[in-house]
C-alpha cells in the first residue's frame, strides 16, 4: 500500500564470507592494543589506514577496472564497510570520497574527471569534503546563497560552505552553488563544483565542536576560479544530482552503527554475571540492530538492483539514529559503579558526539518529511 | 501470480466478507463466528503449508504465516495460530491432525504411564477459544522428562472461561483424565522448546500483520480528517508521527518476514528477535496510532480497537519484549564481548 516500507530479505553473496574475514583480519593486524576503537565513521582519521585500505583493493571497490575500481557488488562493498566500522577503525579520511564523491563522479563526471580522481580515491590517497550547508542553509539546502558567475573557461566562485568535515585535511569539496539567479522553481539554477582545497582563495577555518575535536570547518570561497573542467555534470542540475545520491548516502551501516563499542564494551563490563536488567538492555539492543542491518542489506541489494530506494534510505536513517542516539543513554544507566577506564573513554566518546548523529546527513525532521512523502501524506 | 499472491488474495476476500466489524463484536460478546473459521477451512487455509501427510493442504510454512498474519490484520476471532501450532506439533510427531479448529495449552503438562494408556494432569490457563474447540493438543512430560504430544478431547472437560483485553475466549481447565493409547505421541526431542518458539512466532507475525493494519488506519485517518479547515495529514507534528510510526512498522514486518525461514530450521536468536522487537514496538506505535485517530479511535465503535487491544496482549502472551531480550541477552554474554560483531554477521 505504502511506497518504501517493504524491506525484502536478502542473503549476502557466498563471496562475502571469505571477503568478511579477509578485512576483519586485515583491521585487527592494524589497530593498536590501546588504540580507542569507535566505530562513528567520523570519529578517527589516517591516511596511513586509507592507503594501506586503498592497497588492498577495498576502495571504490564497486567502481570499473578502467579506473582502479574491483567492479564487485555493491553487497561486497556493505561487507567491507561494516567490518571496517564495527571494528573501530579510523576511516575517516576516504570515507566520503568512497561513499559519495567517486559515486557522483562515477554517474555524472566526465571521463577525464573520473581518470583524474577515481584511480586516486581508490589507492585512499585523496580525499574529499561535502560542501552542501551554509551558514544561512541548513536542511533548506536549496536556499544555498555561495554563487558562481560565468567568466572566460570557467566559473569566479563566491561564498562559503559550513560543517564540512576533514576539509583542513582532505584534497577537494564537491560544493553544490547557485549558477543562475534563484527563480519559482528552487531547485533550478544549481550545479556542482570540484573545489581544489589547496586553491589560494580558498580559506578553511576549523569550528571546534563540543568534543573539542576541530573536525569540522567553514570553508570560504574568495574569487576562486573553477575551469568548466571541475564542473560535475551538467550546470543547473545540480539538484537531481544530490538527490540521486541519497539512497547511499543514507541506507548504509554508518546509520545504526555509530555506537557498537559502546554496546561491546558494556558486554564486556558485565562480565559472566550480568543482572536481568543488563541481559535484558543487551538483548534489545542486539534485537534492533540485527533488524536494522537486515533492512539496511535489503537497500544495499535494491541500490544493486539500480534503484533509487530514497523512502527506505530516510527510514533506515532515522530509524538507525533514533537506536544509536540511544545506545549510550540506556547503556550509562545499568553501567557498573565504578567502570574500566576503557568502558569509560568510549562511553563518553559517544556521548560526546552523539548530538551530531541524527544531525548529519540530513535532519530526523528532513528524513520524516520524506517518510511522510512516502505515505502520501504530503 | 505466485503462490503466495493467490493466498494472500483468497484470505483477503474471506476476511472482508466473513470478518466484519459485527462479526468481532459479536464473538466478544459470545458468538462464535462459524461461518468465518468454516470458510478458511473449506478454502484449506487452516491447514496452509502444514503437509498433507497429517491431513493439511500442503504448501511453505510461509503460506500458513501469510494467512495467520492477514487474519490478525483485522482481528479474526478465530483459533488460526492454535491449530497452525497444533499441526506443526502433530507433524514432529507424526500424529493426524484432527478436522476443525484446535487449540492449544502454551503450559506443559505432567503424564504418568498407566496399564491401559495415561494420565494427564495439570492446570491449563489461558487456552484461546476452548470451548470452540473439539481437540485440545498439550504437550507433556513424564516422570522422566521425556517429551509426549497428547491430543485430548475437550468434550467433558469443565471450562472457567475469561475474556483477554480484545474480548477473546481464554479457558482455564483443571485436567486429570485417562487418555488411550492412540492420542499419545511420544516426541523425539524437546517439544516444550518448540512449543514455547511457534507461539512466539506465530503471536510475531500476527503483531506484525495488525502493526501493518494500524498504519494503514492512521494514514486513511489523517487524510480524510478535516481540522482548522484542512486535513490534518497536512500538519507536520502529524506527519512526524506517522512517520516513526511506519519506521517502527517496516522493522517490525522486516523482523517477521525472517520468521519464514527462521521457523522451518527453528532458528532460536530469529525467533526472539522478532518477539523482542516487535513487543517492543507495540507500546510506542499504538501510542501514536491512537494520538492520530483522536478521541473516534478512543471508542468502540472505531476498528483501531481491534487490532490495538489484540496487539496489547499478544505482546505479552508466549513471553514479552524482557523474557525474549533477556534470552538473546544471555546468548550473546555467553559468547563474548569480542564475539558480539560475529553474532550480529551470523544472524544474516
Amino acid at each position: 500500500m505504502f511506497q518504501g516500507l517493504q524491506f525484502e530479505p536478502v542473503k549476502l553473496p557466498q563471496s562475502s564470507v571469505a571477503l568478511r574475514a579477509e578485512v576483519r583480519a586485515f583491521v585487527e593486524g592494524e589497530l593498536a592494543d590501546d588504540y580507542l576503537r569507535n566505530s562513528d565513521f567520523n570519529a578517527g582519521e589516517s591516511a596511513e589506514f586509507s592507503q594501506r585500505l586503498g592497497q588492498r583493493g577495498w576502495i571504490g571497490m564497486t567502481w570499473p577496472k578502467q579506473y582502479g575500481g574491483a567492479e564487485r557488488s555493491f553487497l561486497e562493498r556493505y561487507v567491507v564497510t561494516e567490518e571496517l566500522l564495527a571494528a573501530g577503525a579510523p576511516v575517516g579520511a576516504h570515507w566520503i570520497a568512497d561513499r559519495q564523491s567517486g559515486a557522483q563522479l562515477l554517474k555524472f563526471g566526465t571521463e577525464a574527471q573520473r581518470l583524474e580522481y577515481l584511480p586516486r580515491i581508490v589507492r585512499g590517497e585523496c580525499y574529499f569534503s561535502i560542501g552542501m550547508s551554509e551558514p544561512d542553509t541548513g536542511s533548506d539546502l536549496a536556499s544555498v546563497r555561495t554563487s558562481a558567475t560565468r567568466v572566460d573557461g570557467g566559473w569566479l566562485l563566491n561564498g562559503s560552505k559550513i560543517w564540512s568535515s576533514g576539509a583542513h585535511m582532505n584534497h577537494y569539496m564537491i560544493a553544490l552553488v547557485r549558477t543562475e539567479p534563484a527563480s519559482s522553481n528552487r531547485h533550478a539554477g544549481l550545479s556542482q563544483f570540484i573545489v581544489d582545497l589547496q586553491d589560494p582563495n580558498v580559506t578553511i577555518k576549523g569550528i571546534l565542536n563540543l568534543a573539542g575535536d576541530s573536525d569540522f570547518n567553514q570553508v570560504f570561497f574568495d574569487d576562486v576560479f573553477i575551469p568548466d573542467a571541475n564542473v560535475i555534470g551538467t550546470p543547473g542540475n545540480g539538484w537531481e544530482q544530490v538527490v540521486s545520491e541519497l539512497g547511499y548516502e543514507r541506507s548504509g551501516p554508518e546509520r545504526f552503527l555509530s555506537a557498537f563499542r559502546v554496546l561491546v564494551e558494556f558486554i564486556r563490563e558485565v562480565g559472566a554475571s550480568p543482572s536481568e536488567a543488563q541481559l535484558a538492555l543487551i538483548g534489545r539492543l542486539m534485537a534492533n540492530l540485527i533488524t536494522l542491518r537486515r533492512m539496511s542489506i535489503s537497500v544495499a541489494a535494491m541500490l544493486e538492483g539500480g534503484k533509487t530506494p530514497i523512502t527506505e534510505a530516510a527510514l533506515i536513517k532515522d530509524l538507525g539514529n533514533t537506536y544509536e542516539r540511544l545506545v549510550p543513554e540506556l547503556i550509562r544507566v545499568l553501567a557498573p559503579v565504578a567502570p574500566s577506564t576503557r568502558f569509560k573513554n568510549t562511553l563518553q566518546q559517544c556521548v560526546l558526539h552523539a548530538p551530531s548523529f541524527t544531525l548529519r546527513g540530513g535532519t530526523r525532521e528532513i528524513l520524516r518529511g520524506v517518510i511522510a512523502r512516502g505515505l502520501g501524506l504530503r | 501470480m505466485n503462490d503466495q499472491q493467490l493466498i494472500t488474495d483468497t484470505v483477503r476476500r474471506i476476511l472482508q466478507d466473513k470478518c466484519t466489524h459485527a462479526v468481532v463484536d459479536a464473538s466478544e460478546a459470545g458468538d462464535w463466528a462459524a461461518d468465518l473459521w468454516q470458510t478458511l477451512e473449506d478454502n484449506g487455509l487452516t491447514l496452509a503449508g502444514i503437509s498433507d501427510a497429517i491431513g493439511g493442504t500442503g504448501g511453505e510454512l510461509a503460506d500458513s504465516l501469510l494467512v495467520i498474519r492477514e487474519a490478525a490484520s483485522v482481528g479474526a476471532p478465530v483459533p488460526l495460530a492454535e491449530t497452525f501450532m497444533a499441526a506443526r506439533l502433530c507433524e514432529l510427531v507424526g500424529a493426524q491432525m484432527p478436522v476443525g479448529p484446535v487449540t492449544v495449552s502454551n503450559s506443559v503438562l505432567n503424564l504418568k504411564h498407566q496399564a491401559d494408556g495415561y494420565r494427564l494432569q495439570g492446570l491449563a490457563t489461558d487456552v484461546p477459544f476452548a470451548t470452540n474447540c473439539a481437540t485440545l493438543v498439550v504437550v507433556a512430560s513424564d516422570d522422566a522428562g521425556h517429551s509426549y504430544l497428547c491430543l485430548m478431547p475437550l468434550a467433558d472437560i469443565e471450562q472457567q472461561v475469561t475474556r483477554t483485553m480484545a474480548g477473546e475466549p481464554r479457558s482455564a481447565m483443571v485436567i486429570d483424565c485417562l487418555l488411550p493409547k492412540n492420542v499419545v505421541f511420544s516426541a523425539d526431542q524437546d517439544l516444550e522448546a518448540q512449543l514455547l518458539h511457534l507461539g512466539a512466532a506465530t503471536r510475531s507475525v500476527m503483531m506484525a500483520g495488525a502493526m501493518t493494519s494500524i498504519l494503514e488506519q492512521s494514514v486513511r485517518y489523517a487524510t480524510e480528517r478535516q481540522q482548522f479547515g484542512r486535513p490534518i495529514a497536512q500538519f507536520q507534528a502529524i506527519q512526524q508521527q506517522l512517520a516513526v510510526l511506519a519506521g517502527e512498522v517496516a522493522a517490525c514486518q522486516r523482523a517477521a518476514d525472517s520468521l519464514n525461514d527462521a521457523l522451518a530450521s527453528l532458528n532460536r536468536l530469529d525467533i526472539a528477535i522478532a518477539k523482542a522487537r516487535i513487543s517492543e514496538a507495540v507500546g510506542a506505535a499504538t501510542e501514536i496510532a491512537h494520538q492520530v485517530h483522536g478521541a473516534m479511535g478512543y471508542t468502540m465503535e472505531h476498528g483501531l480497537n481491534l487490532r490495538t487491544r489484540r496487539l496489547w496482549c499478544w505482546r505479552d502472551e508466549y513471553g514479552n519484549e524482557g523474557y525474549w531480550q533477556q534470552a538473546i541477552g544471555r546468548f550473546v554474554v555467553s559468547r563474548g564481548a569480542e564475539n558480539t560483531w560475529q553474532t550480529v554477521t551470523d544472524a544474516g
